[in-house]
């Protein structure tokens, strides 16, 4: 139990010295328009017919050095969000393994738990907890219903 | 109820943007395809995807050449809640193109919305009239397929919650106006709870 939790914790300090502090993910859909923008024309010239998914990534894999600029660091910011928010979302209840109980009173890693770290002030939450939590998008995708 | 109407109102946004000639990312937002799709009754619904594949294909041979009068039905999944978008596609193919990209990250956005943890969906593709009904059935089966796999990588849905229908053209939105994009969408619908959560985060069947 405690090796879990100081493994949980290194690799929040590695992300957390890779990351710029305090960055936000980017929603999906925000991700994935991004990505569209960049890489439009990159995307006809070398990905055409290739559909949204694995294939794609290995498109743009394959033909790194032949993309714009552009289409390439857009690319690098738009997986890392994805992947950096899609772990947010699986990690959260270990994230906050030592918040939940004292916050919300349970362990349970359902959608009452998200409720209640939803009514939580960042403020009350360790860093490590607000900082996956904020990953995660919940906060925005409540704020967009 | 509540969800029903909102649901409506959902489904009028994207009438709108439609007549207005809006581009698709003017279609609702993650947050509202969210709210569409809660708030599901409790009754489990008894229809699964391979009886809908049934009755489509059943559908046209019982009415072959034109659409019958009176359209395939699933009553069972009119009281759900749900939504629709339009996703556009490369002609006569599953490839969706990038100007659809944000609806398909908007729709993956709303179902880890943490409102909708452990419903599972229906992914229900429909196509114009144009072309064969048969291979219309097909081509929009292919098109469901290709949302739910992208919903699934890169947006992480699980695939356990996610599953895909091709409606063909057998339920068009304007009867009046066949060939009308209008009848091209796709539609999400939330058939109930599929999975709750342990003390650990574990997922299990619901009981």
């Amino acid at each position: 139990m405690n090796r879990e939790i100081s493994l949980v914790c290194a690799l929040w300090l590695v992300l957390a010295a890779v990351l710029p502090v305090n960055a936000q993910t980017m929603s999906y859909a925000d991700a994935i328009s991004q990505l569209a923008a960049a890489c439009r024309n990159d995307i006809a010239r070398y990905c055409k017919g290739v559909p949204l998914g694995p294939r794609l990534k290995t498109c743009f894999d394959t033909n790194e050095a032949r993309m714009s600029p552009q289409c390439q660091q857009t690319r690098a910011a738009v997986y890392t969000s994805i992947s950096r928010r899609a772990a947010a979302q699986r990690n959260i209840a270990d994230a906050c393994g030592a918040d939940i109980p004292r916050l919300c009173g349970t362990s349970y890693a359902d959608a009452h738990l998200v409720e209640c770290l939803l009514s939580v002030s960042p403020a009350a939450m360790s860093p490590q907890c607000n900082q996956t939590f904020t990953d995660t998008g919940w906060r925005t995708e409540r704020a967009r219903q | 109820m509540k969800p029903h109407l909102i649901s409506v109102v959902a489904a009028a946004f994207v009438i709108w943007a439609v007549a207005t000639g809006a581009p698709a990312q003017q279609q609702i937002n993650s947050g509202q395809m969210a709210t569409s799709l809660a708030g599901v009754s409790n009754t489990k619904l008894s229809l699964t995807g391979a009886e809908m594949r049934q009755a489509v294909l059943d559908n046209i041979r019982n009415y072959p050449g034109a659409l019958p009068p009176h359209a395939l039905a699933f009553p069972q999944l009119e009281n759900l809640a749900q939504f629709v978008v339009e996703v556009d596609f490369d002609f006569n193919s599953a490839v969706i193109r990038p100007s659809s990209y944000r609806t398909i990250g908007a729709i993956a956005d709303a179902l880890h919305n943490p409102i909708l943890l452990g419903y599972g969906f229906l992914v229900i593709g429909h196509t114009d009239s144009v072309g064969g009904r048969q291979y219309n059935v097909g081509l929009s089966q292919r098109r469901a397929d290709a949302i739910r796999d992208a919903l699934i990588d890169p947006f992480n849905v699980n695939p356990a919650v996610l599953e895909a229908v091709g409606m063909g053209e057998e339920q068009l939105r304007d009867p009046k106006h066949p060939t009308s994009g209008v009848n091209r969408r796709v539609q999400l619908v939330n058939v109930g709870k599929k999975f709750c959560f342990g003390r650990s985060g574990e997922q299990f069947v619901c009981p």
